[in-house]
């Protein structure tokens, strides 16, 4: 006779036994979301009500985290010059995976209203992996908290991927911050 | 403290005293722009510093190239009597090249590096004008020069998005510009009691 005690399927080859684990870990994570905020361009402004009572972004379980290494989305406001980029990619290849990826605005999108300048690029996921994009310029907060909703089902539906997607295609990101940037590196005279 | 035109005046005696401007522009009661030569610049601006304008806003230069000219373009400041003066000069195009301040006001250095960095200008004087400042690894022409084409280089630089699809609106109704146009040219065909 069968117990009525819960019992654990047996036979589970080791890639079920891990997608229960990450699917496990995805339940808590998209719940508890930290945030890195890159504040690199006017889109920033739509934080300060996104968090405060406002629209109160901690009912999501969401609150922003001062260093990369303990964050779990990077959140890219705005437009990125040549020299914000470079550190951004700092940022994005110090931060602990999984990592996902924000972008406010239409700039990392197609340039925005900064399409012709020779100090800021025009797509983003040329160079990192973009998970959700808000587009607007700029986005009011209504879909800024939409766009992190989004974030959270997508973890859900195992679609938040591009972080995986950073080390498959790592050699093409790589090509690409090479063309546009020159070198990733940064050489300054604060820095040498 | 005299009241503001007086302040104006005393600037106006001072710089007269001191060089013949070529244009002198009273823009407002606190602010008074000058034209003068290459070579006097120095000269006024420490005497301009002796006497309170201690304040180096602004250094930038413009770009006349129809008169193959920079107008290098230095702002100062003084705190007890509100006035900017402006000084302005035009040097060579070709091969600018315009002598350091930061003997008077150390706080330029970085303004020159700045102007070196996006016009091309030269401060010899400064020991590190070269140095970069805001644009790193810069490849191109300084992008601050009419003659620098900044589409074309984030062309070349920055791929660009493309769509498959076509977003714009193909509707032929008139849009709501050409209505407000039309609306707007009845109004004032109408304005006082007229019959068109």
């Amino acid at each position: 006779m069968k117990s009525t005690k819960f019992s654990p399927a047996t036979k589970l080859s080791k890639a079920e036994v891990d997608r229960k684990w990450w699917e496990i870990g995805d339940f808590f994570r998209r719940n508890s979301l930290w945030m890195l905020m890159y504040c690199t361009g006017c889109c920033a402004i739509e934080l300060p009500p996104a968090m405060t009572s406002a629209y109160d972004m901690e009912r999501l379980g969401m609150g922003p985290m001062a260093t990369p290494r303990q964050a779990d989305i990077l959140l890219v406001s705005g437009y990125l010059s040549l020299k914000t980029l470079r550190r951004l990619i700092y940022t994005y290849e110090q931060m602990s995976e999984p990592r996902y990826v924000v972008a406010l605005g239409s700039c990392p999108i197609n340039g925005g209203i900064y399409h012709d300048s020779h100090a800021v690029i025009n797509q983003l996921d040329q160079y990192i992996p973009v998970d959700v994009y808000v587009a607007g310029c700029m986005p009011n907060t209504e879909s800024v908290m939409n766009g992190f909703v989004d974030l959270m089902g997508q973890i859900k539906n195992k679609k938040a991927n591009g972080w995986k997607h950073y080390h498959e295609h790592f050699a093409w990101y790589k090509a690409n911050q090479i063309t546009s940037l020159g070198e990733v590196d940064v050489h300054d005279e604060f820095h040498e | 403290m005299t009241n503001s035109m007086s302040n104006i005046e005393f600037v106006n005696t001072l710089v007269n005293k001191h060089v013949k401007p070529l244009v002198t522009d009273i823009i407002d009661q606190f602010q008074v722009g000058y034209v003068v030569d290459q070579n006097e610049i120095h000269l006024l601006l420490s005497a301009l510093k002796n006497e309170g304008w201690i304040q180096m806003s602004y250094l930038s230069a413009v770009d006349w190239p129809e008169e193959n000219k920079f107008e290098v373009v230095y702002v100062i400041f003084n705190w007890d009597k509100p006035v900017y003066i402006q000084l302005r000069t035009k040097i060579d195009r070709t091969n600018p090249s315009m002598d350091s301040i930061i003997q008077i006001y150390p706080g330029a250095k970085y303004y020159e590096r700045e102007c070196h960095e996006f016009f091309g200008i030269a401060f010899p004087g400064n020991p590190d004008y070269e140095k970069q400042l805001i644009l790193e690894q810069w490849d191109d022409i300084p992008p601050l020069r009419k003659d620098f084409d900044p589409q074309a280089y984030s062309d070349r630089k920055f791929p660009q998005r493309t769509y498959t699809e076509d977003y714009s609106v193909t509707n032929n109704e008139p849009s709501k510009a050409e209505k407000r146009k039309l609306r707007k040219q009845r109004a004032e065909s109408l304005k006082g009691g007229k019959k068109q």
